[in-house]
């Protein structure tokens, strides 16, 4: 459309695929490459094994799987609450009030996350909510970090779903409640799944406030891939990164299934 | 895998209605209407309803953020003074840091901008085969935490990695010449390339809104490639790169994990200096202190951005 | 490229020019000749090829063979902004960020027409389409019709020597459409040089502005003429039915002088070369079809009246064929079911060689 001969668009094209593939495709790549290899100091890994993947998904990684995967879901799922209530309350109150909403709870995407962690530690360290130490400081810095995704996902799907439904609804005598409940979330569903799927992708690779609050007994995948990088077991680290990959992968997946289905009503 | 998209990439486009254009005038699509009328026949007003969510989020966010704040102004010898900003910033630490920051952050900004803007072009503009999966991609890249590209880099531009042991095969010297990854280049080079899909996400669905047929008008009549870009397309980009540009800014001032990574020690960011405090020299005050300043320079950028993608959307 | 340059009188030749994408051939070996001044209609159904054939005058498919001369220039392999041409399309494309002026000085600037130059030209084409008013407008706020003006000054503002148009009246409504096929047919008288390719799917339009039609289906050229030439005598059934949506029977020609034979009935019908005893089509316009017994009579029972205001169109089946007639308003209805006569003027009947079987054009039934 922009370059019509034949030979511009080949040019273009090796201009795109030299810039694109050495720096998005590569690292990937290399990554999963690494985590086979026990050697790499040439041009090509060498060695090939499955070892660090016996270390990946045993013991203190496995452990870390598990830690990650419950975070993940508990503040998914908590932040999903938190945000689709925040954004359907939002979507029911005026201009100023529904401004207002969105510039808090849209508050957490522009602080740092270190700084989330930081002041997280600061609150809970002490008591009546003594929480550090234990795995929910963990968990509720997640939760904090990934509500605002959920807010912005599920406003953004209401004000694209068309009012008719909702006034059709109201038209045939359905109370609010109910119009809600039959109408706006089922319509809502595809959004709601694909903001706890984003929910799900951060806090699996959450690792900024982590490194500030994590308790030695919850270690979650991204700390324990900086452990291993840190004292120098790069291929174990990569493995772990694969795990932490793929498992995320395989999640996201999942939830665009359900979302499929979920759109055909 | 679309859900993957990240929403503050993608509520710049989520606004947007698919593809107006179905009439010759691009009408503004009818917004979404009135939304009380269902909710005004309750007796309680709709902001009572905000109040849970509002209540959790003040007591676990709001509360903590003011508990740093004011710990911030309370130095360790008791009391409330601004003497802990005053030894902060006169620290050369805390120069040297924000310094790299902010010429991090902008650098990588500008790189993410220029190659997202080409990109991003090449995919909507030049199509090819693959071209969407090539777009799938991208999505499922913005769902991988920060920290892989600089693993990933390890491998490639490490002391002991591909690039260096290829020189060292080749020429037979002791060691390679690649030794720019624990400098701030080898950050510059993660942050651009982890960062630059959220610059391109915006830009292509800005793309998908634009008429190709305009580009073919303007070639008919005579504007070469370059001047399409420069006129036509550049124009209708610009919100779009303003608002993915601003972002890109804000999260690279805030990025921890590819600083972290590098393992450097003379790459000291922001962020990077408050974990340091905090954790490594339990220095509570002086943490506080790199925070609020963190938080007020990110904050007040991203609201800037908040405003140029209202002003895109809307 | 210069400033200052008058439109050439070039026209457009078209030399066994085909267009493959994969493994679709969307244009088959077109032959095709627009002269200097001409205005050729591109008429043909969605997926024909016609739109293809016209971006491929302008550059934007490149002919996976054959060549495209503009005038006695060999543009094959020339980039879209060396050809000089002007071009419309459907939904228009104005630049929506600027103004109308901007918009129309747009090629000017392209093409380094000197400075001094370019207000001058954009005032002469937004006068020409009586758009003077508007220069400083955004296209949004301009509606249909003018978006349509504005992007054809645009085009005539480059001074082109062909210029193309891509169904450019079929996002307005009727009776704009009207309206603007007449300031076509003015702009068109004021700029008798410029060769004008318009693609259309739209008969009235195509009969209404071209000098000739070039009928277009399946990626090929079916037919080409003058208007009166393709509606009166067309040489394809295709033609027949998709210009003027025309009665199709299948007929044999027999030995006698003139004469076919139609479900067992004799017709006279000149048969002008068509081979004694062959299959061939029988071609009547539904209007020149007329009521009641005559030459040529035809019995059959009503399948279907429908009222047009000021005719009636009847669809009568006679053996299994249904017969078109658009009859002016009668006084008295026929009743579906009711046996009636038609008939036909031997001289308005047009004989078509064997081809495939009646009725499989893909015209609209209007």
């Amino acid at each position: 459309m922009l370059v019509h001969s034949r030979t511009g668009k080949w040019a273009t094209w090796s201009v795109f695929f030299v810039l694109f593939v050495p720096l998005f495709a590569v690292p990937l790549l290399v990554i999963l490459a690494a985590s086979f290899t026990t050697n790499w100091s040439g041009a090509f890994p060498s060695g090939p094994t499955t070892e660090h993947y016996v270390a990946a998904t045993g013991g203190d990684s496995l452990q870390a799987l598990t830690t990650s995967l419950i975070t993940a879901v508990s503040a998914s799922l908590l932040a999903l609450t938190i945000g689709s209530w925040a954004a359907l309350a939002a979507a029911s109150m005026r201009r100023r009030g529904r401004r207002f909403l969105d510039a808090l709870f849209m508050l957490p995407v522009a602080v740092p996350s270190v700084v989330v962690g930081l002041a997280v530690l600061v609150a809970f360290s002490k008591p009546p909510m003594l929480l550090n130490g234990t795995r929910w400081i963990v968990i509720l810095a997640h939760t904090i970090l990934v509500t605002a995704f959920a807010y912005s996902s599920v406003s953004a799907a209401i004000v694209r779903l068309d009012p008719m439904y909702e006034q059709a609804a109201a038209s045939l005598g359905a109370r609010p409640g109910y119009v809600l409940w039959r109408i706006k979330l089922p319509l809502l569903l595809p959004s709601l799944t694909a903001a706890a799927g984003l929910c799900f992708a951060l806090s699996m690779g959450e690792l900024s406030a982590t490194m500030m609050l994590y308790p030695p007994d919850w270690t979650p995948l991204p700390v324990q891939i900086f452990a291993a990088t840190d004292r120098g077991s790069l291929f174990t680290g990569a493995a772990v990164a694969v795990v932490l990959m793929g498992t995320t992968l395989l999640v996201l997946l999942g939830v665009s299934k359900i979302r499929t289905r979920a759109s055909y009503r | 895998m679309t859900s993957a998209a990240h929403p503050v990439a993608s509520d710049i486009t989520a606004t947007k209605t698919p593809r107006q254009r179905t009439g010759p005038s691009r009408a503004v699509p009818p917004k979404a209407g009135p939304r009380e009328p269902a909710r005004r026949a309750r007796r309680i007003p709709g902001f009572v309803w905000a109040l849970p969510p509002v209540a959790v989020l003040a007591l676990v966010f709001l509360y903590p953020l003011a508990l740093v704040v004011q710990q911030s102004v309370s130095p360790d010898e008791g009391g409330t003074s601004i003497a802990p900003y005053g030894d902060v910033f006169a620290s050369e630490s805390f120069r040297s840091a924000l310094t790299t920051t902010v010429w991090l952050a902008v650098g990588s900004t500008a790189g993410c901008l220029v190659l997202g803007f080409v990109l991003a072009m090449i995919i909507a503009f030049v199509p090819f085969p693959g071209g969407r999966a090539v777009a799938k991609f991208i999505d499922v890249f913005l769902s991988f935490p920060s920290f892989l590209i600089t693993l990933a880099l390890l491998f490639i531009y490490g002391n002991v990695g591909m690039a260096n042991g290829v020189w060292t095969d080749i020429t037979g010297a002791a060691d390679g010449p690649f030794d720019f990854l624990t400098t701030p280049w080898g950050v510059l080079l993660a942050e651009i390339t982890y960062f630059t899909p959220f610059v391109m996400r915006p830009l292509l669905a800005a793309f998908s809104q634009l008429d190709s047929a305009q580009l073919e008008v303007a070639s008919s009549l005579g504007a070469k490639p370059a001047r399409i870009v420069r006129q036509v397309i550049l124009p209708e980009a610009l919100p779009a790169l303003a608002a993915g540009g601003s972002l890109v800014l804000v999260m690279c001032l805030n990025e921890f994990g590819i600083v972290l990574f590098t393992g450097a020690k003379g790459v000291t960011t922001l962020p990077m200096l408050v974990y340091s405090k905090a954790i490594l020299e339990s220095d509570y005050p002086a943490a506080c202190v790199v925070a609020v300043v963190n938080i007020a320079i990110s904050v007040g950028l991203y609201s800037l951005y908040r405003m140029v993608s209202r002003r895109v959307g809307a | 490229m210069t400033g200052g340059e008058r439109s050439v009188r070039s026209g457009i030749r078209f030399d066994q020019v085909s267009v493959v994408y994969g493994q679709n051939t969307v244009l088959d070996r077109l032959d095709l000749t627009v002269e200097p001044g001409e205005v050729m209609a591109l008429l043909g159904p969605s997926g024909s090829g016609k739109t293809t054939a016209l971006r491929a005058v302008a550059g934007f498919v490149q002919p996976a063979s054959g060549r495209v001369h503009l005038g006695d220039r060999d543009v094959t392999g020339l980039p879209p902004h060396k050809r000089g041409i002007g071009m419309v399309v459907q939904q228009y494309a104005l630049f929506p960020h600027m103004r109308v002026q901007d918009n129309v000085a747009f090629g000017l600037k392209a093409r380094k027409v000197a400075k001094a130059e370019i207000p001058e030209r954009v005032a002469e084409a937004l006068e020409m389409v009586g758009m003077a008013a508007y220069a400083k407008r955004y296209p949004r706020e301009l509606s249909g019709g003018q978006q349509q003006r504005v992007a054809i000054a645009r085009a005539l503002a480059i001074r082109p020597g062909v210029l193309l148009l891509d169904e450019p009246l079929s996002a307005l409504d009727a009776q704009l459409r009207s309206g603007m096929l007449a300031e076509l047919a003015r702009l068109h008288r004021e700029l008798p040089d410029v060769s004008i390719l318009y693609v259309t799917h739209d008969q009235v339009e195509a009969l209404t502005l071209a000098d000739r039609i070039a009928v277009m289906d399946k990626a090929r050229l079916q037919d080409c003429g003058t208007p009166q030439d393709l509606y009166r005598r067309p040489r394809t059934e295709f033609t027949a039915s998709f210009v003027g949506n025309a009665n199709l029977l299948p007929v044999t020609v027999t030995e006698g002088a003139d004469s076919v034979d139609f479900a067992g009935r004799a017709l006279d019908v000149p048969t002008g070369d068509v081979t004694r005893g062959a299959t061939a089509t029988l071609c009547v316009r539904p209007h020149l079809v007329g009521l009641g017994d005559g030459p040529n009579a035809l019995s059959g029972t009503i399948a279907e009246v429908q009222w047009r205001g000021s005719t009636h169109r009847l669809y009568v089946d006679i053996d299994g064929h249904r017969v078109k007639a658009d009859l002016k308003e009668l006084r008295e209805t026929p009743a579906l079911g009711d046996r009636v006569t038609l008939h036909f003027a031997a001289e308005d009947a047009v004989l078509l060689p064997a081809g495939a079987a009646p009725g499989t054009g893909g015209g609209a039934d209007d």
